[in-house]
């Protein structure tokens, strides 16, 4: 029972440590040697819990996208709309990408093992079939056009989240992801919405991307 | 070895407080007898005495657990950072939602009612609630949709009374129109605190979350 807990409590030492040297320095150019000596532990302590520095990237993104994907659902399976849930839960996931250092890291690895590796492919697929189903409630309530296939607008939709999330990374260091998702939403948002619902999101979508605009006094 | 048979208490406790909420969410206080809900329960006598002393103490920890249980839910609301109103009405609709169709939810607010009253249960947990949604109702007041004059512990007291109004007035059996009847109030008080420009869109805001309720709420 105790060594099991000292055991999680190195692994986490890891994976902390890693996470800091892949956000600082980038995971090609991070060595194993680099996070034994920020993690102040052994080479066979690390053996022991990853077998390399790929098996370690995994944990990584299977922590970091269990993090993404629990916060997305407890925002949607609230009493709200499922439209505004998958607006919303968007902006919370992108808010998480840039702030958890976690989901940070691993959603930078996944991009650069994308299908290369099993736990970024189910990952990627994952958020597919997710927004896929929550389109089809969504198209239900009378949201979306029934003419729409949700396959298509799920893949839109996590497509342009983590494009959004790319281009952010790309050129502002993360900052301005919020904005990017909200300018995504305006594109899309006509394109899917019903003509009935169609004002009310834009006023939905205005107040949202006002709430995370950089603005003094805002919390 | 303890913590296995705390653990036994803990389920025989549970075991008698989902009992008695079936009873209190059906029947008024008085009409209640502690052998309806040792029958129910299935514990003999002396395992209900060793949690609860007395009816009343029953009663109470009912009245806690809901409020517990409300206050878990209201804080993954508050997680959500949506704005201070909407966050408000998306209470209000929880709340509304386990009143209607969960036993433990509709047993605590009964019993606040008729118990709470002489012991100061009532005052304590609802003075709790009107700062709560004071907090929220302040947040509002920042994010621009509640109209700067205006006292969030005002509009805090104020929706805490519309709603335990709404369960005298209406109907929590008829989930249809008790949801319809909190909709129509919430967009008769709006008036008085939200601003102007802002209550086309909360308007419908509240409408879809009664569409969406109705569908979800399920009677006892």
């Amino acid at each position: 029972m105790v060594r099991q807990a000292r055991s999680e409590a190195t692994r986490r030492k890891i994976i902390t440590s890693a996470v800091e040297l892949f956000n600082e320095i980038g995971y090609p150019a991070t060595g194993l040697g680099d996070i034994i000596e920020r993690a102040e532990m052994t080479k066979g302590a690390l053996y022991y819990h990853f077998d390399s520095k790929e098996s370690l990237a995994t944990a990584i993104i299977e922590e970091g996208s269990a993090r993404l994907v629990e916060a997305f659902r407890s925002i949607t399976t609230s009493s709200a709309p499922t439209l505004e849930s998958m607006i919303h839960g968007v902006f919370v996931v992108a808010d998480l990408m840039n702030t958890d250092q976690i989901a940070r890291s691993g959603t930078h690895l996944l991009r650069a093992f994308g299908e290369f590796n099993d736990a970024a492919a189910r990952t990627y697929r994952g958020w597919v079939a997710e927004m896929t189903e929550r389109t089809r409630q969504a198209i239900d309530e009378g949201d979306l056009r029934t003419d729409l296939d949700p396959q298509a607008v799920g893949e839109t939709i996590v497509g342009s989240m983590l494009g959004a999330e790319l281009l952010s990374s790309a050129t502002a260091a993360g900052a301005d992801v919020l904005q990017r998702v909200a300018r995504t939403w305006t594109v899309l948002l006509p394109a899917i919405v019903s003509q009935e619902s169609l004002s009310y999101f834009d006023e939905f979508l205005a107040r949202e991307s006002m709430r995370h605009s950089p603005a003094p006094g805002a919390d | 070895m303890t913590e296995q048979l705390d653990r036994r208490a803990d389920t025989t406790r549970l075991q008698i407080l989902r009992a008695a909420s079936r009873q209190f969410a059906r029947k008024s206080y008085s009409l209640v007898s502690l052998d309806d809900i040792l029958a129910d329960a299935e514990v003999t006598k002396g395992a209900m005495y060793f949690h609860f002393r007395s009816k009343h103490a029953l009663a109470a920890a009912i009245v806690d657990y809901g409020a517990a249980a409300a206050r878990a839910s209201v804080d993954q609301l508050l997680a959500r950072k949506l704005s201070g109103l909407e966050t408000l009405i998306d209470i209000s609709y929880l709340i509304a939602i386990e009143d209607i169709g969960d036993e433990m939810a509709r047993a605590g607010l009964n019993l606040l009612e008729s118990v709470g009253r002489t012991d100061g249960l009532q005052a304590n947990l609802l003075g709790q609630w009107v700062t709560a949604f004071a907090a929220v109702a302040g947040k509002a007041v920042r994010d621009g949709d509640i109209t700067e004059d205006c006292d969030p512990e005002s509009v805090g007291g104020l929706l805490v009374s519309m709603y335990l109004g709404l369960r005298q007035t209406s109907n929590l059996a008829d989930p249809e129109r008790y949801l319809h009847d909190l909709e129509k109030m919430w967009t008769l008080v709006m008036a008085g605190f939200v601003k102007p420009d802002r209550i086309d869109y909360v308007n419908q805001f509240i409408k879809r979350r009664t569409a969406v309720a109705i569908k979800k709420a399920t009677p006892l």
